[in-house]
C-alpha cells in the first residue's frame, strides 16, 4: 500500500466518507430519540418500530423507507409479512415518521438511495417479523392453554386444532409479554410463501385511481401557493428587486426575499406563477457566468493533458504492461450534465404556528426536512411534524431539499401556510445535477489476447461536497450551527479537490474485469453548477466510458466481445453468469434486416447486470427496438418489480444514451422543459426482456443497476451497424 | 362567472378566465388526481376529458370549458369501482411511482373510445403525449391492448362511464 491509498483509507475512516456514497457516523443525539416511534392504539400489540396489531386485527407495518416508484413498500412488507405469515395484501402500510429506528441500515441514517431498501433491511425486517409472530403464539398458547408447539400460523391467523383465531385476538395479551433478546430462527428460503413470488404492487390501486397523495396534493386551510424566482445562474446573489408589479397583480399577498431568490406568494398557484414573471429583478453573477458547456469542455480537455491527476487505483507496472502490449487504444469520453426531470416537480408545504411546524413533502429523507425545517425556523427539532407522502419520483434529486428551506423560510416570512412548488424550468435550470465528465482510458490486450494494462482517468466535478452541504444541515442536531457545517463542507471540498478520490467520481471506471497492471486517477474541476446523485451515481458515466472501450478492445484484438469479458470475470461471479448467460441469449437472437445487436455489462450497487441492445440506424436516426436484459441481484423478493425496475431504469438510460444533454450559456442553463430537454416517449421505446439469475443469496439492490449498460449497449449496437464509435452522450450520429 | 360540468356535477367558478383548467380542478375543487408536469402540454400529465376528448388541461383556460362537461381521473373510476382500465393498471403492476399515471390512463381511456380495438403502433401514438419518468411503457402498452381485447367493439361501454348525469 501506497503513502497516497494510506491516507486516503485513514481520511474515509477519520470522516466517516466512503466510497459510492455518504456515511456520517456522527452522533445524532436529539434526531427524534426522546419519543417511541409508534403510539400503540389501545390494547394494541407493538414488539417493535415497525409493526402494531390491533384488537380489530389491523396488522399495521411503518415501511422505513421512501416509495418512489421502486416498489419498496411492496419489497418491505413482502419481507417482515414473510416472516410474521401475514400476505403482504393483507397489511395496512404506512410511512414511518422521522426517527433513529428508521435509519438506512447501511448509511445510519434515515435516508432512502443507493439500491439499499431491501439489501439493508432483509435480515432486521425478517428477524422483527419472526419476533413479532413468535410472541403472539406465546400469548396465543397461554390463552388456549396449550404448548406454543401445538400450534401453527396461517396468513395472519393462529392455528390450533384446525381452527383458526386472528392475531388481532391475542395482540391485548401478546403487548404485556416480555420481548425475547435473541431472535427466534428464520425460515430457510424452501418455506418462504411470499419472498420469490410475483404478485400485483401494493400501491397499484391507489395510484391508478388518482387517490395517492403526493405532496403536491397537499391542500391544508388558508394555504397559500409560493413561486420562487432564482438567479439563473447558480450560486448568483440578489443585488436589487423591484415588487411593485408583481405586489399588483390579482391574489398576490406577499414577495419576500430568502436565501435562494425572491419568493412570490398568493394565494392561487397561477396567481403566484404569473406574478413571478412581473418581478423586477437584478442580480450579481458568479464567476460561472462567463462560462458555456464549450469553456468548461475546454477545461476539462486541458486538465486531462496537463495533470496527472490524484491516484484512486494501482497496481503492477503500467508502463512495462504498455510496452508487452501487442494492442493498445486510447480513447476519450463525453458525458454531459443532466438533470433529473422527476414528473413531479420539487414542492414542500409547511406551517408554522404557536413554536410548532408540520412539513409535508415526498422526500428521499423525511428525518432531513424535519430537521431544516427545525434549524431554519428555530423550533425545536421535537415539535417538528414531518408528514411523508408518496414521491412522483425520486432518482436521486429527493435527497436534497432546497425546497423544504425555501417553504420554510417564506412561511416564516409571511406568517402563512405555505404551499412552495417549484415550476418544470425550475426543476430543469435550478436544481442540482448528474456531473459532466471528461474521461480518458488507454488500454492495452497482451498476444493470448488478455488484458494486460488499463489507465483510467475521469475529470469533473465530484458530488460530495455538494450533497454534505445539503445534507448535513437537516441530519445534524441544530445546535451544530452552520460555521462548523461550512468547516465541514470545505474540508471536504478540500479534499476532493486535491487529496483524496471522491468514490463515486470513479466508481464504476476500472473494478468489473481483472487486469495485473491498473492506473485510475481522477482530476477535479469544479464551475460552480451544484452536483448531485443521479440515478447509478458515477456508473452512469463510467459505464458508458468502460463497456464502449472493452467492446473496442475485442473488436480491435479480433475477439468475441463476449468472450473477452467471460474471461476477465472469472473471480467476479455476479457478472461472469450475467455476462454469459446474456451472451449466450444474445448468440441465438435472429435480428431482421437491418438491425444490429450491442452488448453491455456492469456491476453497481453488488448488482450485476447484462444488456443486449437492438439498434438499426437510418440516416442519423438510432432507432433501439428491444433490450435484453439479465440481471443477479442475488434472491428477487418480487421478481416482476425487479424486472419492472430493469426496464425502467433501461428507459431513463435511454433518456440519456439518446437525448439527454443540458447546455451552459453563459453560465444559465439553456434547456427549460420537455420541450428541449426530451424524454423518451412510448414511441420511442424498445419492448425488453428481463432475466433474472436464479439464486438464493442475500438481496440487492436494483434501482440503479438496470441503468449504467444500457448507453454503451447501444453505442456498441451503432458500431455494429455504421462501424462509427460514438463516444460522447448522447449518442449523435450529425 | 364560468359554469362547466365536472365529473358529472354542474360547477361554477368566478376565477379568472385565463387560469388553466388543471389548477381549477386541483386548487378551487380540490380533485387532486390530475397533476402538473410541465404546464406546456408536453407530458400529459395533467390529462383529462373534455367533451370526450383527452386534452391536456395545464394549457386549457377556463373559459374554454364554459359549458363543456370535464372528466378527470376522479370521474373515471373509483378504488371501490374502478374503470377496467385501472383494474388493468392495478393487476399487471403498469405503474412505479404513479404520478403521470392518472393522465396516462385518461389519455388511454380517450384513445379507447375512439378506437376499441387499436393496435399497438395505433396505442403507441395515440399515447405519445403522455411522458412516464418511470419508463412504464411496455406495461402501459401490455394494459391497454389487455383492455381493448377484451372491450372490442364497446366503444360506448368505455364512454357510458362519463356520461353527465
Amino acid at each position: 500500500m501506497n503513502d497516497a491509498s494510506l491516507s486516503r483509507r485513514k481520511f474515509l475512516t477519520a470522516t466517516g466518507f466512503a466510497g459510492g456514497g455518504l456515511v456520517l457516523g456522527v452522533g445524532l443525539a436529539g434526531c427524534g430519540a426522546s419519543r417511541p416511534p409508534i403510539t400503540p392504539e389501545d390494547g394494541a400489540f407493538v414488539p417493535n418500530a415497525f409493526l402494531q396489531i390491533t384488537p380489530d386485527n389491523v396488522v399495521r407495518f411503518f415501511c422505513p423507507r421512501d416509495e418512489m416508484g421502486q416498489g419498496i413498500t411492496t419489497g418491505l412488507a413482502t419481507i417482515i409479512g414473510e416472516e410474521l405469515d401475514v400476505a403482504p395484501w393483507n397489511m395496512e402500510v404506512v410511512f414511518a415518521g422521522p426517527h433513529e429506528e428508521y435509519a438506512n441500515p447501511v448509511f445510519g441514517v434515515q435516508i432512502t438511495g443507493g439500491s439499499t431498501s431491501v439489501r439493508g433491511h432483509y435480515q432486521p425486517l425478517r428477524e422483527m417479523g419472526a419476533q413479532c409472530r413468535h410472541l403472539l403464539l406465546e400469548a396465543a398458547a397461554t390463552e388456549l392453554g396449550v404448548p406454543a408447539s401445538a400450534l401453527s400460523t396461517e396468513d395472519g391467523h393462529v392455528v390450533a386444532d384446525g381452527v383458526r383465531r386472528r392475531y388481532g385476538d391475542f395482540a391485548t395479551a401478546a403487548a404485556t409479554l416480555e420481548i425475547p433478546e435473541l431472535p427466534p430462527s428464520l425460515k430457510p428460503a424452501s418455506a418462504f410463501k411470499y419472498i420469490g413470488k410475483d404478485f400485483p404492487r401494493l400501491d397499484g390501486l391507489a395510484k391508478a385511481t388518482g387517490t395517492a397523495t403526493y405532496g403536491i396534493d397537499i391542500d391544508i386551510p388558508d394555504m397559500h401557493h409560493a413561486v420562487v424566482k432564482r438567479c439563473p445562474v447558480a450560486g448568483g446573489t440578489l443585488r436589487s428587486v423591484d415588487k411593485a408589479a408583481a405586489l399588483a397583480e390579482p391574489g398576490v399577498t406577499d414577495v419576500v426575499e430568502i436565501a435562494s431568490g425572491v419568493a412570490v406568494v398568493a394565494k392561487e398557484f397561477w396567481q403566484a406563477r404569473k406574478a413571478a414573471d412581473a418581478l423586477d429583478v437584478a442580480w450579481d453573477l458568479p464567476q460561472l457566468a462567463s462560462l458555456g458547456t464549450a469553456d468548461i469542455k475546454a477545461d476539462y480537455q486541458a486538465a486531462l493533458e496537463a495533470d496527472e491527476g490524484l491516484v484512486a487505483e494501482e497496481a503492477g507496472d503500467i508502463e512495462a504492461a504498455l510496452g508487452s502490449a501487442e494492442t493498445v487504444v486510447e480513447s476519450d469520453y463525453w458525458a454531459p450534465y443532466l438533470a433529473h426531470a422527476p414528473m413531479e416537480p420539487m414542492n414542500a408545504v409547511v406551517r408554522i404556528a404557536n413554536d410548532e411546524a408540520d412539513i409535508w413533502s415526498g422526500t428521499q429523507g423525511i428525518g432531513a426536512a424535519q430537521g431544516l425545517v427545525a434549524r431554519y425556523s428555530g423550533i425545536d427539532r421535537d415539535k417538528v411534524r414531518a408528514h411523508s407522502t408518496w414521491l412522483g419520483g425520486g432518482f436521486g434529486r429527493r435527497g436534497t431539499l432546497t425546497h423544504v428551506i425555501e417553504a420554510t423560510q417564506v412561511a416564516l416570512a409571511t406568517g402563512k401556510p405555505i404551499h412552495l412548488l417549484w415550476t418544470r424550468e425550475d426543476d430543469i435550470r435550478h436544481g442540482l445535477f448528474r456531473p459532466a465528465s471528461l474521461m480518458r482510458i488507454r488500454a492495452g490486450v497482451g498476444a493470448e489476447g488478455n488484458l494486460v494494462t488499463w489507465q483510467a482517468k475521469r475529470v469533473g466535478g465530484n458530488i460530495t461536497p455538494d450533497t454534505i452541504a445539503n445534507t448535513m444541515p437537516g441530519l445534524l442536531p441544530s445546535a451544530v450551527g452552520d460555521t462548523m457545517i461550512g468547516w465541514a463542507v470545505g474540508l471536504a471540498d478540500h479534499a476532493f479537490g486535491g487529496w483524496v478520490v471522491d468514490g463515486t467520481s470513479v466508481e464504476g471506471l476500472f473494478e468489473d474485469y481483472e487486469v495485473a497492471n491498473l492506473d485510475v486517477r481522477h482530476i477535479t474541476r469544479d464551475h460552480g453548477l451544484p452536483l448531485t446523485f443521479w440515478r447509478s451515481v458515477g456508473h452512469s458515466y463510467t459505464a458508458f466510458a468502460k463497456e464502449s472501450m472493452i467492446d473496442e478492445l475485442a473488436a480491435r484484438s479480433g475477439q468475441d466481445p463476449v468472450a473477452f469479458r467471460l474471461r476477465h470475470t472469472e473471480n467476479n461471479p455476479r457478472l461472469n453468469r450475467v455476462i454469459r448467460v446474456a451472451g449466450e441469449r444474445m448468440a441465438a437472437m435472429q435480428p431482421a434486416p437491418g438491425r444490429h445487436l450491442g452488448f453491455a455489462a456492469h456491476r453497481s450497487f453488488s448488482t450485476g447486470v447484462a444488456q443486449v441492445a437492438e439498434v438499426s440506424v437510418a440516416g442519423n436516426k438510432i432507432r433501439v427496438h428491444h433490450v435484453l436484459c439479465v440481471v443477479d441481484c442475488g434472491l428477487a423478493i418480487n421478481p416482476d418489480i425487479v424486472k419492472a425496475q430493469m426496464e425502467g431504469a433501461i428507459m431513463y438510460g435511454l433518456t440519456a444514451a439518446l437525448y439527454g444533454n443540458l447546455e451552459l450559456e453563459g453560465g444559465a442553463i439553456r434547456e427549460s422543459n420537455f420541450h428541449d430537454y426530451p424524454i423518451l416517449r412510448m414511441s420511442e421505446s424498445p419492448s425488453v426482456e428481463v432475466v433474472l439469475i436464479d439464486s438464493n443469496d442475500d438481496p440487492t439492490g436494483v434501482g440503479e443497476p438496470g441503468l449504467p449498460p444500457i448507453a454503451p449497449a447501444v453505442a456498441n449496437a451503432v458500431f455494429a451497424a455504421t462501424g462509427r464509435r460514438l463516444r460522447s452522450l448522447p449518442l449523435r450520429l450529425a | 362567472m364560468i359554469e362547466f360540468t365536472l365529473n358529472g356535477q354542474r360547477v361554477r367558478t368566478d376565477a379568472s378566465p385565463d387560469t388553466p383548467l388543471l389548477w381549477i380542478v386541483r386548487d378551487t375543487f380540490k380533485l387532486k388526481g390530475a397533476k402538473y408536469g410541465c404546464g406546456m402540454g408536453q407530458c400529459g400529465a395533467c390529462t383529462m376529458h373534455v367533451a370526450g376528448e383527452a386534452v391536456r388541461s395545464c394549457i386549457t383556460p377556463l373559459v374554454a370549458v364554459q359549458g363543456e362537461s370535464v372528466t378527470t381521473i376522479e370521474g373515471l373510476g373509483t378504488p371501490s369501482s374502478p374503470h377496467p382500465l385501472q383494474t388493468a393498471w392495478t393487476e399487471q403492476s403498469v405503474l412505479q411511482c404513479g404520478y403521470c399515471q392518472p393522465g396516462q390512463i385518461m389519455s388511454a381511456a380517450a384513445l379507447l373510445a375512439h378506437n376499441p380495438n387499436p393496435t399497438e403502433e395505433e396505442v403507441e401514438q395515440g399515447m405519445a403525449g403522455n411522458i412516464c419518468r418511470c419508463g412504464c411503457y411496455p406495461r402501459i402498452k401490455k394494459a391497454i391492448l389487455s383492455v381493448a381485447s377484451h372491450n372490442a367493439g364497446d366503444a360506448a361501454g368505455i364512454l357510458a362511464e362519463e356520461a353527465p348525469a
